[in-house]
């Protein structure tokens, strides 16, 4: 059961310059992507920075308005909604920061914080909203007294549970996590993340899971898309990813990537050089072409739209 | 590895903070060396102390808050603990150099990088301004920036990240030091651009016979890069071994349950569709203010026994260059 569907989804920012800052051009930071998830759900999202993920994250939410495109949120269209109208939407969709400390008030009790969405939904109060977020505590593994800690009497790890806590307060369908364990040392990640997947195991929450981490990705995502400059290059589930990627960024990424284990060390060197271009000129035709290996006269021209070339194996390449 | 051959020894180091809660224990008796040549992995968490490490060796320690409070450090057999500020200065960026994780934040944003890099050969060097522009120009096309000629004349804002960092090893390199000391070198950049430099400077290490120290949080760079690791912990060295025997055969607790926390992008550990548990690492890192008395895992450890608590543990050295601070591994 789809619960966000994203429909040619297009975010653009207007770059300001010269001494009347005039509109002098426009970065493309989302540039039609397409992608639907279920309940239960992970996908992950996956690219570079400057690709446009976080963007795209941003976007769902509403939290920047989208240029052009749709996006439907358990069956519901929600992209044209003002923030009045998106009031009681969002309840259904909620997210987790890559830093938690900046989304924590630093002068309310940790408790207060994670109480707050069910005082602004008229959900619970008093006696009983302390009750549930004394549950929540509890579930996300934090000891019930420490609601009346600060945000920085937690360590990095307890903070992303507090900003868990809080996502969950509303009971949403959907969470947007952008880098949730980016920040965190890894056995401190390896705590996130077992929590992260027990949640959604237990409530059937749906992620939209934004990293640049391939490995987390693999371990938390059921499919993954992978972004270039705006555009999704890739998507299918996870383990044809991995063991047959199509796209030769995708290649590129996964052999560019380190694995701990000395014994396989990449034995070729890094097949893409130079950097990514910037969003705000993308190379004609195929975004990839300047740094792609395969590419031919066409790639430089037109734009390879992104393609069913397998049951549920999606790819923007002329050469597949 | 014979410490006769060492070109940096690190012996008993420790370097403390002062700190409104206490005196840091930052570092707290670590010891190692440096082979001529080699690649050495300092791996550890946050806080573990492995970038003290680092500034130490370089003397970067600010004064204000910080000192080495004790042990040696010697580099080509010359204590650089009581060297004059003078004689460090003229030491760091020729016979020891450095890079960071943010070029940005060492590069002279009102300088050309032309400029910045032969202001360092002519400091140490004595050579002309003429002759420094060149091996200026020289440094940037060897780190494969293209273009070389022409970048010379650009400012660090007008470079990407992966580009900076390129500068800063060329600058580093252009005095053709010894070591290298690389704190977090391409945990800034993203993946591809992070190959292309861990290929970069695996190749000038080839090619220059520098050898470099390694500081890293992710196992990934270690595996791929390092010939030897030493683990940190909590400001002490708890492991140190070979590569591949440190992973094929971890024997500290600690360096185990790192090993089995970090999702694997090499395996496909799943099974029947079911998403595997990550091992956790329960608690927290200790707080560096207070003296360790025992192991200063122990509160972690699922081996702890009252002895760990009460007494720090011995270095056990169990062959082929492998050595492990645990009463677990003790005959």
């Amino acid at each position: 059961m789809t619960v966000l569907a994203v429909d040619g989804l297009v975010k653009h920012f207007p770059i300001h310059g010269g001494l009347l800052q005039r509109q002098v051009g426009t970065v493309k930071a989302v540039d039609g992507v397409s992608f639907a998830i279920a309940r239960g759900e992970t996908l992950g999202l996956v690219g570079e920075s400057g690709c446009g993920k976080s963007t795209v994250g941003k976007t769902i939410l509403k939290l920047i308005e989208p240029t052009a495109g749709r996006i439907v949120l358990g069956g519901e269209d929600i992209t044209a909604l003002r923030p009045g109208a998106m009031w009681p939407h969002r309840r259904r969709i909620q997210t987790i920061f890559q830093d938690p400390y900046s989304s924590l008030n630093p002068r309310l009790p940790a408790g207060t914080i994670v109480g707050e969405p069910f005082e602004n939904f008229g959900i619970a109060q008093g006696r009983e909203r302390d009750d549930r977020v004394a549950a929540l505590f509890q579930r996300v593994g934090l000891r019930a007294d420490s609601m009346r800690k600060y945000a920085h009497e937690f360590s990095g790890g307890q903070r992303q549970r507090l900003g868990i806590a809080k996502a969950l307060a509303v009971n949403p369908d959907v969470i947007v996590a952008d880098e949730p364990v980016s920040a965190l040392d890894v056995s401190v990640q390896a705590q996130v993340l077992n929590l992260l997947i027990d949640l959604q195991e237990e409530y059937g929450l749906a992620y939209l899971f934004i990293s640049h981490d391939l490995a987390v990705m693999r371990h938390i995502s059921h499919r993954i898309a992978v972004m270039y400059l705006g555009r999704i290059v890739e998507l299918t589930d996870k383990r044809t990813l991995f063991a047959r990627p199509l796209h030769p960024y995708t290649e590129a990424l996964l052999s560019a990537a380190t694995a701990p284990d000395p014994r396989r060390r990449r034995r070729k060197k890094a097949i893409v050089q130079g950097d990514v271009p910037s969003p705000a000129r993308p190379p004609p035709g195929c975004h990839f072409h300047t740094r792609c290996p395969y590419a031919v006269a066409e790639c430089k021209v037109t734009s390879p739209p992104l393609r069913e070339v397998a049951p549920g194996h999606h790819v923007a390449c002329h050469l597949r | 590895m014979p410490a006769v051959s060492a070109i940096l020894e690190v012996r008993d180091l420790r370097t403390q903070f002062d700190t409104l809660d206490g005196v840091v224990r930052a570092v707290d008796g670590v010891s190692f060396d440096l082979a001529p040549g080699e690649t050495l992995g300092i791996v550890g968490e946050s806080g573990c102390g492995k970038s003290v490490t680092a500034l130490s060796i370089l003397r970067l320690i600010p004064p204000e808050t910080g000192r080495i409070a004790s042990g040696s450090i010697r580099f080509e057999g010359e204590e650089l603990t009581t060297l004059s500020e003078e004689a460090m200065k003229r030491l760091r960026g020729h016979r020891i150099s450095m890079i960071f994780q943010e070029p940005m934040t060492s590069l002279n944003p009102v300088l050309t990088v032309g400029t910045q890099i032969a202001e360092n050969v002519v400091r140490h060097t004595g050579a002309s301004k003429r002759a420094a522009r060149e091996r200026a120009y020289e440094m940037l096309d060897l780190v494969r920036i293209a273009d070389a000629r022409r970048r010379l004349d650009e400012y660090p804002h007008q470079l990407s990240g992966g580009m900076r960092q390129r500068v800063m090893i060329a600058m580093a390199l252009s005095c053709d030091p010894r070591v290298l000391i690389a704190d977090e070198p391409t945990t800034a950049l993203d993946v591809t651009i992070q190959a292309q430099i861990l290929d970069l400077m695996l190749d000038l290490k080839e090619k220059t016979g520098t050898a470099i120290v390694l500081i890293t949080h992710d196992l990934g760079v270690v595996a791929e890069t390092a010939q030897r690791v030493v683990v940190m912990y909590a400001g002490r060295k708890v492991e140190e071994a070979p590569v591949e025997v440190l992973f094929d055969n971890p024997l500290h607790p600690y360096t185990r349950g790192l090993m089995r926390a970090i999702p694997r992008l090499d395996v496909d550990a799943e099974e029947g569709g079911r998403r595997p548990r990550l091992q956790e690492i329960p608690g927290l890192v200790p707080m560096l203010t207070r003296a360790i008395v025992g192991c200063a895992f122990a509160a972690r450890c699922p081996l702890a026994t009252e002895r760990c608590r009460a007494e720090p543990p011995p270095v056990v050295d169990v062959g082929s260059g492998h050595t492990v601070a645990c009463w677990e591994v003790a005959p």
